[in-house]
């Protein structure tokens, strides 16, 4: 059945109709009654938002690429559509063929952010499907899941049938077509499911129980029986040249988050951020060479006619042969137009030169994260840089003629004192004051100076050193946040924060277990829904769902101990055990840890346990040995 | 080398706004291996102007957009070049080469007709006896609605030009576009509602269609591609 066609004249009486229609150049609309398998991707958000996914993108024109396969697209409703919907009592529908996610073998959702998690059960509901993989039917699509939080994943994971674990692009195919196989031999779901598990990366929640210790902690995770896998490890690419990489994007009509081109130039970051998940979960960093960028982005540029190529990666300014890949870039594509532009800055003046070649004529805007107040602290987070590292950074920035600077900083990080947010305050004012100063004694004609400050909360991670630590309690959280606003409240400065209380429900479920599953129902069946968007966020529905459902909030607030079973202990992203846990002492201790990939290796024994050529990923195999 | 398009916009992008459909050309010209003129300055942008905005969920058969190149090339090649690289829902009809100094579009295009499915509020009604009164009229006040500004009262009658039934309840309307008098579909809609006793239901934009785009000169509707219409005819 074509949904879309059914309501399609309705759409003039929902918000932003041009989310649903599809028609995009470079769609792929493959012949529904002569392809096998049908899979429809499902991105938990707004279709602006799904659009400017990287992954997703990928995974949509890989599996295009099979000749059995034949892949859609869906995004979220936003609340008047799935107002329409229900009305007419229609699904969500795919944007090639119209038709709803039913009608379809695989539904396949990117797990993306935590906040979107409400939207998932949308979804599932219009289509009339159910929640938990236990109670749906053999006539049911299997339901995947994928995608940058599967870190933890629990307190999601019953939702689902199979989960993959890490980078799916060469796994992807063989389990769907795998799968398709096992349906058509007749097998029942359970047994199929019971079939995948075997496939590396593969997780099938059902198949894993999960016992309680009377205080309300893990005691135990254990596999239905012996044949099972114990721990389900994480799956990488290891050689980002050899990877896929679609080349004729989809290009939306509606203006998205990113509208431009996008090339992955690297994937992976050492340089170790004690708070960041992605600082180990896409470990370790894989360059893409440059003769490769420069051929991709020759054949993205031409098949979607954008005008901007952004070169993105954890950490742009660290690929080996940034500056020369920048300078090939800007001399092959100034006649056309073209302009690059950079997904991340260092703090530090080379990243000011390269961005002054990407930006020479508009100076839209530069963002530098020193991310902590106080050296002292930045040590802590191992965040490399000194407090002179940033005034020389942002005084090359002024000097270049930029009159706009964001900062980013994070509030309620272990070990945070007043100095440290004193310390905010003062680099801050002192950026202030050095763009003053600079602009005055300059011959460029320079915009009065702006310091955009932006704030957000520290939320301790899965599978990061601090996974053990305190989230900060609400309370405290609010009178830091009013320190800072009271003192940065001046001509000059713009202040923008995170909403305390959606810090704090992130918090919950980055460490969560399954045991949220069902308070995300009940919030669900209350109204929850984009979660994530400020003006739809409520609050105190979460707090009598959680109330209702007898889940205490501040048991996934606290700090656990160092021997507590974690609810993703069964996940296995290729760490070292032992290495967590030292970086966590020397944090507390103010201990530095260089970055891996030009020094010694530190010991996370990603390489070694996820097999990585060490030749392929551009790393020393000598320094490794050491 | 400047060109005149008359393009289509169908079913399938109707829902895209005009600044959509613009930024949704641009890309299409830069797909193709067409040398495009671009502006000099900061920020500089491909030299493109479009026809008269079509309103979001409406259909348009006849609108039009001007372009400059950097090198001439054959209007035929142009036009495959183009078509071969649009999305689904956009489609050129026709292009012609026009002189430099053209006057934009914007500024000659005065007329607009438009298509509505009429729907009725009762049966058995004189559909003919209604729009010939309708045309008749000398005072067709409505309210207008504007966005962030006082809603007005004005007198739309002397902008409603021709107006016919084309069968049953295909009614067709030539009205006033541009700087210099405009009268939207809806305005049409809610002015005959009202001069009527509220026979026709209220419409949704889906329900309308731009036929086309036109300058009217002594009663006469020519289509901006039109030579009689243009200062100077390039071959
Ligand atoms: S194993 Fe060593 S070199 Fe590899 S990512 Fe971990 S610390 Fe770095």
């Amino acid at each position: 059945m074509n949904v879309k066609e059914l309501i399609y004249d309705e759409l003039i009486n929902v918000s932003k109709p041009e989310r649903y229609i599809g028609n995009e150049y470079n769609i792929i609309k493959k012949n529904w009654k002569e392809i096998a398998i049908k899979v429809l991707t499902v991105f938990p958000d707004v279709y602006e938002i799904g659009m400017s996914h990287l992954g997703l993108k990928i995974i949509y024109h890989l599996l295009n690429e099979e000749s059995n396969i034949l892949c859609e697209r869906a995004y979220s409703p936003w609340p008047d559509m799935e107002r329409l919907l229900r009305k007419k009592d229609l699904p969500i529908f795919s944007l090639e063929s119209g038709r709803g996610p039913k009608e379809f073998d695989i539904l396949a959702f990117t797990l993306q952010y935590e906040m979107s998690y409400t939207n998932l059960l949308t979804i599932l509901n219009l289509a009339g499907i159910e929640f938990y993989s236990k109670d749906r039917s053999e006539t049911d699509p299997l339901v995947i899941g994928g995608g940058s939080i599967v870190s933890n994943v629990e307190p999601v994971a019953p939702f689902f049938d199979l989960i993959f674990i890490g980078e799916a692009e060469n796994d992807l195919v063989n389990i769907i077509n795998m799968y398709y196989n096992l349906k058509n031999s007749g097998l029942k779901k359970d047994k199929i499911l019971l079939k995948l598990s075997s496939l590396p990366g593969v997780y099938i929640p059902t198949l894993y129980n999960i016992k309680y210790n009377e205080n309300g902690t893990i005691e135990s995770i254990k596999p239905d029986n012996e044949k099972i896998k114990s721990n389900i490890k994480r799956q990488v690419v290891s050689d980002l040249n050899e990877a896929y990489f679609p080349k004729k994007f989809l290009v939306p009509h509606m203006e998205t988050v990113h509208d431009r081109a996008t090339i992955e130039i690297s994937r992976g970051c050492t340089k170790g951020c004690r708070f960041c998940s992605a600082g180990i979960t896409y470990r370790p960093t894989r360059e893409r060479k440059k003769e490769k960028i420069l051929k991709l982005a020759d054949q993205i540029l031409k098949n979607t006619g954008y005008d901007e190529l952004s070169l993105t990666s954890l950490s742009t300014v660290d690929h080996t042969e940034i500056d020369s890949l920048v300078k090939e870039l800007i001399n092959r594509y100034q006649e056309d137009k073209i302009s690059i532009s950079l997904s991340s800055l260092r703090v530090d003046k080379f990243s000011v030169k390269l961005a002054n070649e990407v930006q020479k004529i508009r100076k839209t805007g530069l963002t530098f994260a020193p991310e902590a107040g106080t050296d002292r602290l930045r040590k802590v987070i191992n965040k490399g840089i000194s407090e002179d590292d940033l005034y020389e950074a942002v005084k090359a920035a002024f000097t270049e003629g930029w009159s706009t600077i964001k900062l980013y900083f994070m509030i309620g990080l272990p070990t945070e004192k007043k100095e440290d947010l004193n310390g905010i305050i003062e680099m801050v004012n002192n950026v202030l004051k050095l763009g003053k100063k600079i602009r005055k004694s300059s011959n460029k004609k320079m915009k009065p100076i702006w310091i955009n400050v932006s704030i957000s909360t520290f939320i301790p991670k899965a599978n990061t050193p601090f996974q053990w630590e305190t989230m900060i309690d609400r309370k405290e959280l609010k009178k830091r946040l009013n320190y800072l606003r009271k003192n940065l409240n001046k001509k000059g400065i713009n202040f923008s924060w995170n909403d305390e209380d959606l810090s704090l429900l992130e918090s919950i479920f980055s460490r969560g277990d399954r045991r949220l599953s069902k308070v995300i129902v009940n919030a669900w069946n209350k109204g929850a829904r984009f979660d994530g968007w400020g003006d739809h966020f409520d609050y105190n529905l979460w707090l009598k769902a959680f109330h209702e459902e007898e889940v205490r909030i501040d048991y996934y607030l606290r700090d656990r101990s160092l021997e507590e079973l974690l609810p993703w202990q069964h996940i296995d992203m290729g760490l070292n055990n032992e290495f967590l846990k030292n970086e966590l002492n020397k944090a507390l201790s103010y201990e530095t840890t260089d970055e891996c990939r030009f020094n010694r290796c530190q010991g996370c024994n990603i390489c070694y346990n996820l097999e990585f050529d060490l030749n392929v990923i551009g790393n020393d195999y000598n320094v490794h040995k050491s | 080398m400047f060109i005149r398009a008359e393009y289509k916009k169908l079913d399938q992008l109707k829902y895209i706004s005009h600044l959509e459909l613009m930024s949704t050309f641009r890309s299409t010209f830069r797909r193709t291996n067409i040398a495009l003129k671009y502006s000099q300055g900061f920020n500089p942008h491909i030299i493109f102007a479009m026809s008269q905005p079509l309103p979001v969920g409406m259909i348009g058969y006849e609108e039009y957009f001007d372009l400059e190149l950097k090198q001439r090339l054959s209007l035929k090649e142009i036009k495959t070049q183009i078509n071969t690289k649009l999305p689904n829902g956009l489609f050129v009809n026709d292009i012609i080469e026009i002189s430099d100094n053209e006057k934009s579009l914007q500024a000659v295009v005065n007329t607009a007709k438009y298509q509505f499915r009429i729907r009725f509020n009762k049966k058995h009604i004189d559909k003919s006896k209604i729009i010939n009164n309708f045309i008749k009229t000398k005072d067709l006040t409505i309210t207008r609605y504007r966005r962030n500004k006082d809603n007005r009262k004005i007198n739309i009658a002397s902008m409603i030009h021709t107006g016919k039934i084309i069968e049953g309840n295909i009614w067709e309307f030539t009205v006033s576009t541009g700087s210099s008098g405009n009268v939207r579909p809806q305005e049409v809609i809610r002015a005959l509602n009202h001069y009527t006793n509220n026979i026709i239901k209220k419409l949704s934009l889906t329900d309308i269609k731009r036929l086309g785009l036109y300058v009217k000169r002594k009663d006469k509707l020519y289509k901006p591609t039109n030579s009689k219409v243009l200062k100077k005819e390039v071959k």
